[in-house]
C-alpha cells in the first residue's frame, strides 16, 4: 500500500507550516468517494461526547480564536482525540453531511467538510495515512527522516540536536516492539544502533534482546525509557527549527516523533546566546568538535539540575548547601591528645627542621577552611572514645607530619609518586578483591570460593586466643563463613605505629590496640559479615538486603558502615545493630559502589546500567543531596577527596570524572585508561593527586587541578543560580578540546589517549590493578593478581 | 528470524507430550526464550564485573541464574572446557550435545589424588619509585607504544616523556633502537681510550669499566660490530688487534651481561686474530711479535667455548673444523699453522690432538723441514714446533701407562718417534727424553 500514488489533496497539506493544513484552501470536492459503510454512523453521531467534541471543536476552529492552533494541536495531541477525529472522517460520507446539515448542525458540518479533505481515500476505501502506509516501518522512517535531517543540518545546531538522537532510537524501537511489529524493530535495531555503539553500549545490549511487547514491559532498562522522560536541553533556536521541521514533516512521520517528543522527552530550552556569546555557542561548537560523545550534567532520565538532588519538575536550580568540614573532635579526645602529644614532644623531640607535634595538631585543626561548617556530632553519635582512639589520633598526627609531602602538579613536572605492588600468585582468577589495612600490617582477599584470607604483610604469626595448644601458627588465616562470592572487605580504621616511634616506650600499652580489630565482609548470599580479628572468627551476621551485596565500607570513624546491593538500595548500619539504620533508595539499577565523605556525614553511591549516576546522601537524613549524571559506563569505583570537596568516580569504559560537592558540578573528565573497569581510586594525603588502577594492568596518576575555564564556573556555581544549561559548562575546557585535536591525530586513538593530567602510568606485569591505597605518609600501595 | 531456533520449541512440546503447536506461537516462545537468555546472560555480566574479571564463566551464569529465581544449572561448574559430541538425527540435522565422561569407578577410587593446587602467596615489589618505575624483572619492559599515547600538545607533561625516552635523544639515522645520549658519549670514550697507545692508566681504566659496570646490555651489539669492524680493516695494526681483545675479553667478563646471542659475532673476530695470514707489520713490530696475539686470542677462544659451547651445540665443533682446515693447509704461513694447533688443543683438548693434529704430523713434517732449512722462517718454524710439543705435552694427562715399559732406549726410541712424529718434532720429543711424553705419544701407536 505505501507505494500508492499520492492523492492531490494530500500534497496540499505538506506546505509552509504558516499555511498549514488547517487553513489551506480547499482543493476541490475529494474524488473518489464511493459509497462505504455506513452501519455505525447514526450510532457514532448520536452519541452525545461526540457530538459535543465535534461541535466544540469546529466551534473553536471556525472562530479562528487562536491563530497557532496548529501548533496547539501538535503539542497537545492527547491522542485519544486525534484517534476518534481520524476514525471519524475516514468513515465519513455524503450522508453524514446530509445528515448534519438536515439536523442543522452548520458549523459542524463545515467543519467537517474542511476536514475530512485530509482523510484520503485509496481505491478500496482504506484510510491512508502515515502510519498505515508504512505498517511496522512507521517509527524506522520517522527516526530516518530526523537523522537525515540533523546530520544535514547547519553545524550550528548539530551537536546539540544529535544529543536527541539517542532517545529518539529507544523509543521508536520500543514503539516498533509495542506495536507488535518484531521483525521491523529488529531490522530497525540493526540499521540504526551503531552511532550509539560507544556511549550506550550496555543499554543496546538490554536492549537488543527485547522483541516481544511483553518484554518492553518486563525489561528494567525499557521501563526506565517509558515511565520517565529523557531530559535534554536545547537551544531555543534549534527547538524552534525542529518543531518547524516537524511540522512541515508531519505526514511522513513528523507527526509520530512529535508525539514521543511530548511523552518522553523532556526537552529544556535555553538562550544559549544569553548565556553569554563565547560560552554559549562557541564553546558548544569547540567542545563538541572531535570530542567523543558525553551525556550533557542535566541530561537524561533522572531529569534534574546539574548536581541537584531534587527531582521535580519545578525544582529550581539551586542546591542546599552541605557541611563539608571536618567532624569535629570530642573536646575530651581533644583534650587527651594534646597532652598526648605534649608528652611525645618531651620525650621524643622533633628532629631539626620538623614541626613539634603539637604545632601540627594546632595547625590542622585551624586551618581548615572557614567556609565549611563542620556537621554536627549531636546528628551522628559515636560512642565515647577511648584510649585506642588517643592513641590512633595521636599516630595520625604524627604520620601527618613525617609525611611524604605531594604539592601538586607544578611546571608541568609531576610529583614523583612510589608505588609498592603486591601482586597475588595461584589465584586462577577467584580473586575478586584485595584489601590493606589502614596500618598496613594486614592484607585481605575475597575469593569467588566464598571465603577470605587475611595475610599479615610483615610476615607476623596471626595468633588467636582459641588456638588449640599446638596450633601450628602462620602468617595467614581463612575466614569461613559466606556462602558465595565475597565482594568487599572492609578493615575497621586503624593507625600504623612504627618501629621507630615506639622504641624506648614500652610502657606505651595502646600500641597494639591500634591495630584494625573488625573487618566487614559481603558477599552474593546477600548477607554481611563482621569478623573479628583477634579471635578470627564471624561475630555478626548482618542480613537485610534481598539481592547480592556488591560492596560494604566502614566509616572513616569506625561504628558505621554502608552497603550498596543489586537491590537497588545502599543501606546505612552500625555495628552493634543487625537491622539497618537508614535505606537509602534512589538508584533506578545496582548501587555498584560505595564511598564515605571523609567526615563520615555523607555516603556517595554509584549505580550501574540504566542509571550511571553518582548520588550522594546525607547520613543523618538518608535523603539524597546530590546526584552527579555523566557517566557513559558502569561506575566501577569511588573516592572522595580527604579535603571534603571532589569526588573521583570511574567507570568501566576507563574514564575518571571528577566533580565539585558544593557547586554540584563536573570538574573535569580524564581518560587514559583502557575499557574494562577501573577497579580502585584514592588520593593522596593533600588532595592534589589521584590514583588509580585497573583492569588494563596499570596504575596511573592523575593531576586533579582544575582547568581555569572550569573555575569560573565554579564562582558561577556558588552563587546558587546554577546555569540549567549543562553543555555549556561541560568541564573539560580548552585542555579537553586540545586532547581532542591530539585524539583526531591519532586516528580512531582517542580511547586510549590520555588526557594531558595524567602525570604517570606505571605498567604492571600481566596484573590487574584491584586496589590502590595511599597511607596517610604518601606511598601508594597497590594489590593486583598475576594473571599469566 | 530470532536466533533461537523456532524448531527446539516444538521439540519440547513435544517432549512434554504437547503434540501440535501454532507456529505463531512457537515463534513467540522462540523470541521469548531468546530474551530471557539474555536476561540471564546481561545479570552473569554483572556478576563477571564484581568478580573484577574480563571472561565470563559458568559460575557467572549459576549467580545469575539464582539471582532471576531460576534453578541453576548443576554439573557445569567444571573448570575444564565442555566437550560436544554431535549426532546425527538425520541427513544434514547434526544434534550437539555435551559428552559426558564414562569414569570407572574402580580406578577413580584407586586412582592416586590429584596434586593440590599451589597456595595463594603474594609478593611485594616497587612498581615505581617517586614517580619512574625500576627496570627490574617484576616490572615490564618500557613499553614502547606508551610514547605514542602519552599526551602530545602543550599539556604533555615531561615526565611522561623522559619516561617513553622521548626527551634529548638525538637518533642516528641508521640506527634502529635509541640509544640515550650518555650511552653514546660513554661508548665513544671506550673507544678512543681502549686505542691510546700511551696512557696506560686510562686504557686500564676503561677495561675496568667494562669488565664490572652493569647497564651496557644496549650497547654490546655495537662493541661487537666495532671489533669486527677494527679487526677487519686493522690487520696490519697489532695493538689494535690486541686491544680489540681485550675488549671482548673485558665483556666476556662483565657478570651483567648477557653476551650469548652475540657470540656468533664474536668468533669470526676472535679467530681471524688467531690464524690470520698476516697479521700485524714484520718490519714495524718484529716478526715475532703476532705469536703473542694469537696466544692470547686462543686463551679467549678456549674462553669462549668453555663458557658458551654448552648452550651451543656446533660452536666447537664449527671452530674446531676451521683451525683444522687451515692447520692442513701448507701453503698458509706458519704463523696461521702455529694459531691453528693452539686452537685445536684448546678447543678440542687431549681427543683432539691425539685424533687431529698427531695423525697429521708425519705428512707436516715435510713442510716443517722446508722451514727449518729456510733461514728467513726458521724462527717462525721454531715457534711452531714449539708449539706442536705443547700440544703433545697434553697428551700425557690422559696417558694410560706413565711408564715407558717396553719401550725402545737410545736411537731406537729416536726412530720410533721420527716415524710417528716427523723428523723435526719426533727429534725435539727425544731430545726432551721425558718418559711420559714419549708413553703418550707412542702409546697410540700402539693401540694402532
Amino acid at each position: 500500500m505505501a507505494v500508492q500514488p499520492l492523492p492531490p489533496s494530500r500534497t496540499a497539506s505538506v506546505g509552509p507550516p504558516s499555511a498549514g493544513g488547517m487553513n489551506a484552501p480547499p482543493a476541490g470536492t475529494p474524488g473518489g468517494q464511493g459509497p462505504n459503510s455506513q452501519q455505525n454512523l447514526n450510532q457514532i453521531i448520536d452519541h452525545p461526547v461526540h457530538r459535543e467534541t465535534l461541535a466544540t471543536r469546529g466551534d473553536c476552529l471556525d472562530s479562528r480564536q487562536y491563530p497557532q492552533t496548529s501548533t496547539l494541536l501538535c503539542f497537545s495531541h492527547t491522542s485519544r482525540f486525534d484517534h476518534i477525529m481520524a476514525h471519524l472522517i475516514a468513515n465519513v460520507n455524503p450522508q453524514v453531511l446530509e445528515y448534519l446539515s438536515k439536523k442543522g448542525y452548520s458549523r459542524t458540518e463545515a467543519m467537517l467538510r474542511k476536514e475530512s479533505r485530509h482523510a484520503t481515500f485509496d481505491a478500496n476505501q482504506e484510510p491512508l495515512d502515515f502510519a498505515d502506509r508504512t505498517k511496522g516501518r512507521q517509527w524506522h522512517e520517522s527516526y530516518i527522516l530526523v537523522k537525515g535531517w540533523i546530520d544535514d543540518i547547519l553545524d550550528i545546531y548539530k551537536p546539540e540536536l544529535s544529543r536527541l538522537l539517542w532517545p529518539l532510537f529507544v523509543q521508536c524501537f520500543l514503539q516498533t516492539v509495542t506495536d507488535c511489529f518484531t521483525i521491523e524493530a529488529k531490522r530497525f535495531f540493526e540499521e540504526c544502533q551503531k552511532p550509539f555503539g560507544e556511549e550506550h553500549s550496555d543499554d543496546l545490549r538490554a536492549l537488543s534482546s527485547i522483541n516481544e511487547p511483553e518484554h518492553v514491559q518486563e525489561n528494567d532498562i525499557a521501563q526506565l525509557y517509558r515511565t520517565n522522560k529523557y531530559r535534554l536541553t536545547l537551544s531555543k533556536m534549534g527547538f524552534a527549527t525542529l518543531i518547524e521541521f516537524l511540522e512541515v514533516k508531519e505526514a511522513e512521520g513528523g507527526k509520530g516523533i512529535n508525539y514521543l517528543l511530548n511523552n518522553h522527552i523532556d526537552i529544556h530550552t535555553v538562550d544559549r546566546a544569553a548565556i553569554g556569546g563565547a560560552r554559549g555557542l562557541q564553546r558548544l561548537m569547540e567542545e563538541k568538535h572531535g570530542e567523543e560523545q558525553a551525556p550533557a550534567e542535566d541530561e537524561g532520565i533522572p531529569g534534574h539540575h546539574p548536581g541537584s538532588a531534587n527531582l521535580s519538575a519545578d525544582a529550581t536550580g539551586a542546591l542546599n548547601r552541605l557541611a563539608l568540614g571536618p567532624m569535629p573532635m570530642e573536646a575530651d579526645l581533644m583534650e587527651d591528645v594534646k597532652a598526648e602529644l605534649g608528652h611525645e614532644d618531651i620525650t621524643n623531640p622533633p628532629p631539626p627542621g620538623r614541626s613539634t607535634l603539637t604545632d601540627t595538631f594546632e595547625q590542622r585543626i585551624k586551618s581548615e577552611p572557614v567556609e565549611d561548617t563542620a556537621p554536627s556530632r549531636e546528628a551522628i553519635p559515636y560512642p565515647p572514645s577511648t584510649a585506642r582512639d588517643v592513641a590512633m589520633e595521636v599516630q595520625k598526627v604524627k604520620e601527618n607530619r613525617d609525611r611524604f609531602r605531594i604539592e601538586g602538579k607544578t611546571g608541568g613536572v609531576g610529583p614523583g609518586v612510589s608505588v609498592t605492588m603486591f601482586t597475588f600468585h595461584n589465584t586462577f582468577d577467584s580473586v575478586n578483591c584485595i584489601e590493606f589495612s589502614d596500618d598496613n600490617t594486614l592484607a585481605a582477599v575475597g575469593t569467588a570460593e566464598s571465603f577470605i584470607r587475611v595475610w599479615s604483610l610483615d610476615n607476623r604469626a596471626l595468633t588467636s586466643p582459641h588456638d588449640p595448644p599446638g596450633f601450628q601458627q602462620s602468617s595467614s588465616r581463612r575466614l569461613i563463613g559466606h556462602s558465595g562470592p565475597v565482594y568487599a572487605l572492609s578493615f575497621s580504621p586503624s593507625a600504623a605505629v612504627s618501629e621507630a616511634a615506639t622504641n624506648g616506650h614500652t610502657d606505651r600499652t595502646t600500641t597494639s590496640e591500634s591495630q584494625p580489630r573488625y573487618m566487614l565482609s559481603c558477599s552474593a548470599d546477600t548477607t554481611i559479615r563482621l569478623w573479628s580479628l583477634d579471635t578470627w572468627t564471624n561475630l555478626v551476621v548482618y542480613r537485610s538486603h534481598n539481592s547480592p551485596v556488591w560492596d560494604v565500607r566502614f566509616c572513616p570513624h569506625g561504628h558505621y558502615f554502608v552497603s550498596a546491593s543489586a537491590d537497588r538500595t545502599a543501606r546505612l548500619w552500625s555495628t552493634p545493630q543487625i537491622a539497618p539504620l537508614r535505606l537509602l533508595v534512589g538508584h533506578d539499577s545496582d548501587v555498584e559502589t560505595i564511598a564515605w565523605h571523609p567526615n563520615g556525614a555523607y555516603v556517595v553511591t554509584g549505580a550501574g546500567v540504566g542509571d550511571r549516576t553518582v548520588r550522594m546522601w546525607s547520613v543523618a537524613s538518608g535523603g539524597q543531596v546530590r546526584i552527579f549524571t555523566g557517566h557513559t559506563g558502569n561506575i566501577t569505583a569511588l573516592a572522595c577527596a580527604p579535603d571534603g570537596h571532589i569526588i573521583a568516580s570511574a567507570d568501566d569504559k576507563g574514564v575518571i570524572v571528577l566533580w565539585d560537592i558544593r557547586t554540584g558540578r563536573l570538574v573535569k573528565r580524564m581518560r587514559g585508561h583502557g575499557a574494562g573497569g577501573v577497579w580502585s581510586l584514592d588520593w593522596s594525603v593533600e588532595s592534589t593527586v589521584l590514583v588509580s588502577g585497573g583492569a588494563d594492568n596499570s596504575v596511573r596518576v592523575w593531576d586533579v587541578q582544575p582547568n581555569k575555564e572550569t573555575k569560573e564556573n565554579k564562582v558561577n556555581g556558588e552563587t546558587g543560580g546554577v546555569k540549567v544549561d549543562g553543555v555549556t559548562v561541560h568541564g573539560t575546557g580548552a585542555a579537553a578540546a586540545a586532547a581532542a585535536a591530539a585524539a583526531k591525530t591519532a586516528k580512531g586513538k582517542s580511547r586510549e589517549q590520555a588526557t594531558p593530567d595524567m602525570i604517570s602510568d606505571f605498567k604492571t606485569k600481566k596484573s590487574p590493578v584491584y586496589k590502590v591505597k595511599f597511607t596517610q605518609m604518601n606511598l601508594v600501595v597497590a594489590g593486583g593478581t598475576y594473571l599469566p | 528470524m530470532s536466533v533461537w531456533n523456532p524448531e527446539n520449541v516444538v521439540d519440547v512440546a513435544e517432549s512434554i507430550g504437547i503434540a501440535s503447536l501454532n507456529r505463531d506461537v512457537v515463534e513467540h516462545l522462540a523470541r521469548d526464550v531468546e530474551y530471557r537468555m539474555s536476561q540471564v546472560l546481561n545479570e552473569a555480566l554483572k556478576f563477571m564485573r564484581h568478580g573484577k574479571r574480563t571472561t565470563l564463566n559458568t559460575q557467572d551464569i549459576s549467580q545469575a541464574l539464582r539471582l532471576l529465581d531460576v534453578e541453576p544449572l548443576y554439573g557445569y561448574e567444571s573448570t575444564r572446557p565442555l566437550r560436544f559430541g554431535e549426532a546425527s538425527i538425520g541427513p544434514g540435522q547434526p544434534l550437539f550435545y555435551v559428552e559426558d565422561e564414562e569414569v570407572d569407578f574402580e580406578k577413580l577410587i584407586n586412582a592416586p589424588l590429584p596434586k593440590v593446587p599451589r597456595e595463594m602467596s603474594f609478593t611485594a615489589h616497587w612498581l615505581a619509585v617517586e614517580g619512574v618505575q625500576p627496570s627490574i624483572p617484576q616490572n615490564p619492559l618500557a613499553d614502547p607504544r606508551s610514547a605514542e599515547l602519552a599526551a602530545k600538545g602543550s599539556g604533555a607533561n615531561s615526565t611522561l616523556a623522559a619516561v617513553s625516552g622521548n626527551d634529548n635523544v638525538s637518533v642516528k639515522p641508521l640506527v634502529k633502537h635509541v640509544l640515550s645520549k650518555e650511552l653514546q658519549l660513554y661508548f665513544e670514550r671506550i673507544c678512543s681510550a681502549i686505542l691510546d697507545e700511551n696512557n696506560d692508566e686510562y686504557r686500564s681504566a676503561a677495561f675496568a669499566s667494562l669488565r664490572t659496570d652493569t647497564g651496557l646490555h644496549q650497547l654490546v651489539p655495537y662493541f661487537v660490530q666495532y671489533v669486527a669492524d677494527k679487526v677487519t680493516h686493522s690487520l696490519k695494526n697489532i695493538f689494535y688487534l690486541t686491544q680489540c681483545m681485550q675488549l671482548i675479553a673485558a665483556l666476556l667478563d662483565n657478570q651483567s651481561l648477557y653476551i650469548a646471542s652475540y657470540i656468533p659475532g664474536v668468533v669470526p673476530s676472535v679467530l681471524t686474530c688467531l690464524i690470520g695470514k698476516h697479521l700485524g707489520n714484520a718490519a714495524h713490530d718484529g716478526a715475532a711479535t703476532h705469536f703473542a696475539l694469537r696466544d692470547y686470542s686462543a686463551s679467549l677462544l678456549s674462553k669462549i667455548a668453555r663458557q658458551y659451547g654448552p648452550s651451543s651445540s656446533t660452536l666447537k665443533p664449527r671452530i674446531a673444523r676451521s683451525c683444522l682446515k687451515h692447520f692442513l693447509d701448507s701453503h698458509k704461513p706458519f704463523g696461521t699453522h702455529y694459531g691453528a694447533i693452539l686452537g685445536l688443543t684448546t678447543i678440542a683438548g687431549v681427543q683432539g690432538v691425539r685424533a687431529l693434529i698427531l695423525p697429521n704430523l708425519k705428512a707436516y713434517d715435510v713442510h716443517l723441514q722446508e722451514g727449518m732449512k729456510d733461514d728467513g722462517k726458521k724462527e717462525q718454524a721454531e715457534f711452531v714446533v714449539r708449539a706442536i710439543v705443547d700440544a703433545l705435552e697434553t697428551l700425557k694427562e690422559d696417558s694410560v701407562g706413565a711408564m715407558a715399559n717396553g719401550h725402545p732406549e737410545g736411537e731406537a726410541l729416536r726412530e720410533r718417534l721420527v716415524e710417528v712424529l716427523g723428523e723435526v718434532v719426533g727429534g725435539r720429543v727425544a731430545e726432551r727424553g721425558d718418559v711420559g711424553l714419549v708413553g703418550a705419544v707412542l702409546e697410540k701407536d700402539m693401540v694402532v
